[in-house]
């Protein structure tokens, strides 16, 4: 793997690498508390104390955009691996029964693309409550029907294939075949998706946080810090600047990791 | 994204008939299945709204501390609102299907009156942005893909940036830089064409780059197909081959995306409504949604899976008439 | 967003002399003018809040009575410091049993439909009030002694009250109870919610659209000010454009790039920056009733226990958080009351200052002595939790260095922001440790509405504002002797005691006072207050 990175993917990787570790072991990068307010440094500029400066709790940016990296990019990811699995069962059991219950499952799932995706977590989210889980469960929903529409399109182009028809020969029972060999082949364009889909998904994350939907406070989240950081807007820059550059930060190489294994995944197929 | 085009009702073997009447054919199976779709979205709204905490009546009434009983038993009565759950769903149902989509709890008018104040502001920047995506994605591709190698790779860079940027925080910048510090465009208001650039371009800028990134790989692989090739030997101007035979040929997969954008773009406009403060039926659906006003989150729902219905129409009509392969395929 | 902010100022029309004490530099008409008012101009303004429902009849919200204000007179008048003066009605008389109030009318007053006013209007307005259909939210509960009216002859109209309420007049006198032109009331009361039409110095006639607001043109025919007001006939501004841009940033942004001649309620961090910049005029008031407080559930959870209670007020320095969260422009509370309510009881004031040893001596005795890994207290290896639901994200900063400032003393704040549907849910339930809201009001008389008995929300009685769920018969004994007070000193000597009794329970842990504010540019002349704190928009004039 490693070794057929392209080198202008190598910057998007190690950026991923070190989010990654962010996410899991904060520690290693800030020795600050993200959330011990410091009333008396309130809104310290960027410098040698605070090098991202504080926001308006005299809180460390730089601590808090390290903190916030988990909940920030787990609304996402955890949204995705969620619709994902989903996805997966929806789109096999579609292709296996075929028929009226392909049908039935098809238009429900239409029923939730067509409603416009905010609106779809924004309910979810007024019927759980507001928090990081009911945001991933909704944003699941939301990707959701992506996953289950590839999963099932791949399930009945590949059970036309070759080797499938052949084991089918072998006198397999038609399940057997998907899980076997029909569900394997279909890994790499749905992962390929999942990746795509991982960026949208962590910006959607951070728009619900943007809008007091996401983890409550303290909990450090980039969208929701980039939401505090309006109010004082006009007395301080930098809490509206870092959270804001991270998050793209992170989508872009997300998106660039992303499209890489797309491609190679189609190179696969074509 | 495609797999808008694949899996449609028609998806599944309509048989190949000719010309017109195939289309009308078409069209008329995608309505069916629309109506379908339309039933779900209204049914599960429904009942997410009833599943959601707290009785609506008292939400209705937390605006005020002070109201008597009898406001209670009148707004009660007036909204049936003791009637059970399935009665409610039944009369409402039947009410929607008259096109009549009753009051709004809160704002005590019909909802069709506050939709026709609110629909016109997301609906002329949905249109905005939409204008300004394919404009600007097909200047964008056909310039990136006439480039040279380093000059792509930037455009390529820059296509990425802008789609991974979040639009919230991308209208923040730009109202922080071009309406506080630069006063060029209005800080609020949507009346005015200016009020219009800054939300239009922090909506269309992911769409944009998304667009353009697709056209050009369609138009790079078209330029190596025989028809090109055949279009220069007989002294065609490299820019009319661009545009009259590379860039139709790289239209479909665009259109085909765009129809997914056009679908989306309610979603994000809520946002941006949000960080411009412009009225419309986003900020709207927050507030109701809030507020339990049951009645106008069913007809926004309502109205937001129409437009995506007709999107996912058109868009296939419009690949049905770009791409005639398609019409075998089908 | 929904529930919260809506109740803020539900009372703040509620009857009876609301004196608001002018704060910053509140700008009466002619303070720091350069010349004579200036005719004509069109004053823009951007106002942070939308009515639901433009009808004050049916509307609770102070943004309402704000917009209705300008073209809905009313029979009577009441200054900023709370004098009733004639408006409509030239003069009254009430009968000795206080139960027949009859008006004299003015003559000559014409609707801007072209209608005359008389006292088939007045009637058809007070019926229109109290109607069930009119689904009114505040107005018809203002009053609720109101039994019937009837035209006595063309000037004239008789009032008959159920039962003697000395609030009527003051009642009578809010923009909730503004006179409609008679012809408009026959319609649906849907079609006031956009559209009303009155006798007052502007008109409108687009009427209200929700999230964009309302154009204002000049009454050229108005005659009839109220007495005592300080500008007479018609107003100065050919009109007045209102725009709704709940957004703070960019109503700030609106105002310094001079898109708009003034806006309200600008955040403090704003205010503090303009307040140096001579371009622009910060003008404000305070509110008098309730502070914007927490109110801790004195009746079940962690915070029953009153030493937990007492422990909050001395263990968070709550002035300096303030001063942190608003940089001075809002000021920390000193009491149960705002200092601008009459009745304020300045000697419960030591009780609230800061003591951190004191604090963590009071966790102790109340049992809570252990600490877990996190630094929190615990008892019986339970943590000392408490949770705080809001449903207004405007508060997140100030909630977020008090539970900062809550943990330094081991306790631990759980935010909860919520919708408007689960937090009325669980507040009639009363499922929460401390709801944080603030509650303006004339006089001390709203030490009823926020703590007797009667007042504590449940899924029978409603919403209603004892949010603390306080239950004492002390105090309830003492609200009654109030009632009876007819001596006012005797009234204010009897709430002074409950304001110490309540202190001594720690039935509330008071944050700041809240501030009505207009800031404009600077050229923006004769801005003043109502007495309900909100901007009063027919007297200002534009200096160019």
């Amino acid at each position: 793997m490693i070794r057929a990175i392209r080198p202008g993917l190598w910057p998007a990787v190690v950026l991923l690498v070190v989010l990654a570790a962010m996410a899991a072991v904060p520690g290693l990068f800030t020795g600050a508390d993200p959330d011990a307010a410091d009333l008396n440094a309130t809104f310290a500029p960027p410098g040698p104390d605070h090098w991202l400066g504080t926001d308006e709790n005299g809180r460390d940016l730089w601590a808090r955009i390290v903190h916030g990296a988990r909940p920030s990019l787990l609304i996402g990811g955890g949204a995705v691996a969620v619709a994902l699995l989903g996805g997966a069962v929806v789109g096999v059991t579609a292709a296996q029964l075929g028929g009226l219950a392909d049908q039935a499952l098809s238009r429900s799932l239409e029923v939730l693309l067509s409603v416009p995706w905010l609106l779809l977590v924004f309910l979810v989210v007024a019927v759980m409550g507001p928090g990081t889980f009911p945001a991933m469960v909704g944003l699941a929903l939301v990707s959701l029907p992506g996953f289950a529409r590839v999963v099932r399109a791949e399930v009945l182009r590949l059970r036309a294939a070759p080797f499938v028809e052949a084991a089918r020969g072998f006198g397999w029972s038609r399940l057997q075949v998907t899980v076997r060999h029909v569900v394997p082949n279909a890994l790499g364009p749905v992962l390929a998706l999942a990746t795509v889909t991982l960026g949208a998904t962590i910006v959607a994350g951070s728009s619900l946080s943007f809008v007091g939907l996401g983890p409550q406070p303290p909990t450090a989240e980039w969208g929701a810090m980039l939401a505090a950081s309006r109010r004082t807007l006009s007395v301080a820059w930098w809490p509206a600047a870092f959270p804001g550059v991270a998050l793209t930060l992170a989508v872009l190489a997300i998106t660039a990791v992303g499209q890489e294994l797309q491609r190679r995944a189609d190179g696969r197929h074509l | 994204m495609a797999g808008v085009l694949k899996t449609g009702p028609a998806g599944n073997g309509a048989p190949a008939g000719t010309g017109r009447a195939e289309l009308v054919r078409l069209v008329l199976l995608r309505a069916g299945g629309s109506a379908a779709v339309l039933w779900g979205a209204v049914t599960a709204t429904f009942v997410l709204l009833r599943v959601m905490p707290g009785n609506t009546a008292d939400v209705l009434m937390a605006r005020s501390t002070t109201a008597s009983a009898e406001t209670r038993a009148q707004l009660i009565a007036d909204y049936r609102l003791d009637e059970s759950v399935g009665a409610q769903y039944l009369a409402y149902l039947g009410k929607t299907a008259r096109g009549d989509f009753g009051d709004s709890y809160v704002l005590r008018r019909p909802v069709t009156e506050v939709l026709a104040t609110q629909l016109p502001h997301t609906l002329l920047l949905v249109a905005a942005t939409l204008v300004v995506t394919v404009a600007g994605a097909v200047v964008l591709a056909v310039l990136s893909a006439r480039a040279g190698r380093v000059a792509r790779s930037v455009f390529a860079g820059v296509e990425s940036l802008l789609v991974a940027v979040p639009p919230f925080w991308l209208g923040l910048v730009l109202l922080t830089l071009f309406s506080f510090t630069l006063p060029i465009f209005p800080a609020v208001g949507s009346s005015s064409l200016s009020g219009l650039v800054l939300p239009t371009l922090t909506l269309a800028a992911g769409p944009l780059a998304l667009v353009s990134g697709v056209l050009r790989e369609g138009m790079l692989r078209a330029l190596h197909e025989p028809f090109v090739l055949t279009a220069r030997t007989r002294g065609i101007s490299e820019t009319a081959v661009h545009v009259r035979h590379v860039l139709r040929h790289a239209l479909l997969p665009a259109t085909s995306l765009l129809g997914w954008i056009g679908g989306s773009l309610l979603g994000g406009a809520v946002i941006i409504e949000i960080v411009f403060s412009r009225p419309g039926v986003g900020r709207l659906l927050l507030t109701s949604v809030q507020n339990k006003d049951l009645p106008v989150v069913i007809a926004v729902v309502l109205l937001s899976a129409l437009v995506f219905v007709v999107f996912t129409i058109i868009v296939d009509v419009i690949t049905w008439l770009v791409d005639p392969r398609t019409r075998e395929a089908a | 967003m929904g529930a919260s902010k809506a109740w803020r100022w539900g009372a703040a029309g509620a009857a009876a002399a609301l004196a608001l004490t002018a704060g910053c530099s509140a700008g009466g008409d002619g303070e720091g003018t350069t010349g004579a008012p200036r005719e004509g101009g069109v004053l823009k303004l951007a106002l942070e809040k939308e009515p639901e429902c433009l009808d004050p009849h049916q509307t609770p919200t102070q943004s309402g009575r704000l917009l209705a204000r300008p073209i809905l007179d009313s029979l009577v008048y009441q200054d900023p410091k709370g004098t009733l003066h004639p408006w409509l009605a030239k003069s009254w008389a009430v009968s000795t049993d206080g139960l027949k109030y009859t008006f004299n009318l003015r003559d000559g007053v014409k609707f801007t439909d072209g209608s005359a006013f008389d006292a088939d209007a007045v009637v058809a307005n007070l019926d229109h009030v109290v109607d069930p259909k009119t689904k009114s939210l505040l107005a018809a509960s203002l009053i609720s002694a109101y039994d019937s009216a009837k035209a006595v002859d063309p000037k004239t109209v008789e009032v008959t009250l159920k039962k003697p309420d000395s609030g009527f007049l003051a009642a009578v006198a809010t923009p909730n109870l503004g006179i409609h032109a008679p012809t408009t009331l026959k319609d649906d009361p849907a079609k006031l919610c956009s559209k009303i039409v009155g006798s007052g110095p502007f008109q409108s006639d687009g009427g209200f659209i929700q999230q964009q607001g309302i154009t204002y043109t000049k009454n050229p025919d108005y005659a009839w000010s109220p007495e005592g007001a300080a500008h007479q006939g018609p107003a100065r501004l050919d009109g007045i454009e209102v725009q709704i841009v709940p957004d703070d940033p960019s109503r700030s942004g609106a105002l310094t790039s001079g898109q708009v001649d003034a806006v309200t309620a600008l955040p403090p961090t704003s205010v503090k920056e303009l307040r140096g910049n001579d371009a622009f005029k910060v003008h404000s008031v305070l509110y008098p009733g309730a502070n914007h407080s927490y109110w801790p559930n004195t009746a079940n959870g962690t915070l029953a226990d009153v030493r937990v209670r007492k422990a909050l007020r001395a263990g968070i320095d709550w002035k300096k958080i303030v001063q942190n969260v608003y940089f001075g422009v809002y000021e920390g509370a000193e009491g149960v009351l705002s200092k601008s309510t009459p009745g304020f009881d300045a000697s419960v004031t030591p009780a609230y200052a800061y003591d951190p040893a004191a604090a963590n001596a009071l966790l102790d005795e109340a049992g809570w002595t252990a600490r877990d890994g996190d630094g929190y207290r615990t008892k019986d290896g339970k943590r000392l939790k408490v949770r705080h639901m809001w449903s207004d994200p405007s508060v997140e900063t100030l909630s977020v260095q008090i539970q900062a400032a809550a943990k330094e003393i081991g306790v631990e704040f759980v935010e909860e922001n919520l919708d408007g549907g689960t937090f009325v849910d669980r507040l009639l339930k009363g499922d929460y440790e401390i709801i944080d809201t603030g509650f303006a009001a004339p006089g001390p008389d709203v030490l009823r509405v926020l703590f007797s008995k009667a007042n504590i929300p449940t899924p029978d009685r409603g919403i209603a504002n004892n949010m603390a769920r306080y239950d004492n018969p002390v105090v309830e004994a003492d609200f009654d002797a109030a009632l009876r007070a007819t001596d006012p000193a005797e009234q204010l000597k009897i709430y002074a005691k409950v304001q110490q009794q309540l202190t001594e329970d720690a039935a509330v842990l008071p944050i700041y006072t809240s501030t009505s504010s207009l800031t404009a540019r600077s050229g923006v002349q004769g801005v003043a207050f109502h007495v309900d704190g909100s901007p009063n928009l027919t007297e200002i004039w534009l200096e160019s």
